[in-house]
C-alpha cells in the first residue's frame, strides 16, 4: 500500500507489527472509522439501516422472543465493543508500530466499517461492478476495495503469526 | 464472502467438513454462520479461530462450508452458551443466528 517494496504490515514477532502506509491513506483510515462513530449516534443517519442489519443483526432467524431477550441482553455491549473499536483505529491510524491487540481491533474496526459501506452499496458475490468514470458509486466502491485489500493484509499478518 | 488479496485463494484440496463429528446429541440449540458477500474468507476463518480456538483446518473447513453450502454449524450447547456464541460472532461481525436443534 506504499507502493514500493516493503511489506505493508511487517510482522516483528507474534506481538509487534510495522506498518507501512502511507500518510494520506492513514488519514482516510481514521476518518472512516470517524464517519462510522458519528453515524452511530445519529438516529437520521442514512447508514442507520445498514448499521441494524449488519452490525447489530438479529440472533434468530424468525423467533422474536428469542431476539427481543438477545437485543436487551446484548445491544449496550455490542455498541460500547463497537465505539471502543473504532476510536482506537482512529487513535491509531497514525501510529507506525502495534502490538497485536491493537492490529485486531484494526481487522475488527476496519471491517465494520466495510459492513456498512457494503451493505449500503448491496455488494454481491459478483464483486465490483462495471462503473463509469463519473459514477457517484465510484468513490464509496474504491473505498470498500481499499479497506477489502487491507482488512485482507491485516487478516494475513495475523495469521501467519498465531 | 469475497478474496480480493491473491493470498486468500482456495486451497487445491477441498476437504469435506463433517458436521455430525461436532454436535453432541443432548444440547439442544446450535449456532449457525452464514454466507454472507461482505466478509473476507480469510477473515471468516481467522474468526473461527479466535472465537472457538478451532485449528485452521477446522475453522477454515467450516469457512468453506460457509461459503458453498450458504451456512454451517459453528457450535452447539445450552441457550446461554448459544447466546454468547452468537454475540462473540457479531462482535466480530459474522452473520450469525442460533437456533433449538
Amino acid at each position: 500500500m506504499a507502493f514500493g517494496f516493503k511489506r505493508t504490515i511487517q510482522s516483528k514477532g507474534p506481538d509487534r507489527f510495522i506498518i507501512n502506509l502511507r500518510d494520506d491513506l492513514r488519514e482516510v483510515i481514521a476518518a472512516v472509522c470517524d464517519d462510522v462513530l458519528a453515524a452511530l449516534d445519529d438516529e437520521n443517519s442514512p447508514e442507520r439501516d445498514p448499521m441494524l442489519r449488519r452490525v447489530f443483526p438479529v440472533a434468530h432467524a424468525s423467533d422474536e422472543s428469542v431476539n427481543e431477550a438477545y437485543r436487551d441482553l446484548v445491544h449496550s455491549d455490542l455498541l460500547r465493543t463497537r465505539r471502543e473499536a473504532l476510536e482506537r483505529v482512529s487513535a491509531t491510524a497514525r501510529d507506525t508500530e502495534l502490538d497485536r491487540a491493537t492490529l485486531e481491533t484494526w481487522m475488527v474496526g476496519l471491517n465494520t466499517v466495510r459492513l456498512v459501506l457494503g451493505t449500503r452499496l448491496d455488494v454481491s458475490e459478483d464483486g465490483f461492478p462495471q462503473l463509469e468514470p463519473d459514477d457517484p458509486e465510484l468513490p464509496a466502491w474504491a473505498l470498500y476495495e481499499f479497506l477489502g485489500v487491507l482488512v485482507g493484509m491485516v487478516v494475513d499478518a495475523l495469521a501467519r503469526t498465531v | 464472502m469475497t478474496s480480493p488479496t491473491a493470498a486468500d485463494v482456495a486451497p487445491v484440496e477441498v476437504q469435506e467438513p463433517s458436521i455430525d463429528t461436532t454436535l453432541k446429541v443432548d444440547q439442544p440449540w446450535i449456532v449457525l454462520v452464514w454466507n454472507d458477500p461482505i466478509n473476507l474468507m480469510s477473515y471468516v476463518t481467522y474468526v473461527l479461530q479466535k472465537v472457538f480456538g478451532y485449528s485452521h483446518e477446522k475453522a477454515e473447513s467450516l469457512m468453506l462450508d460457509v461459503h458453498e453450502k450458504g451456512r454451517a454449524v459453528v457450535s452447539n450447547g445450552s441457550k446461554e452458551k448459544a447466546e454468547l456464541d452468537v454475540f462473540r460472532l457479531h462482535e466480530h461481525g459474522l452473520w450469525a443466528t442460533m437456533q433449538q436443534d
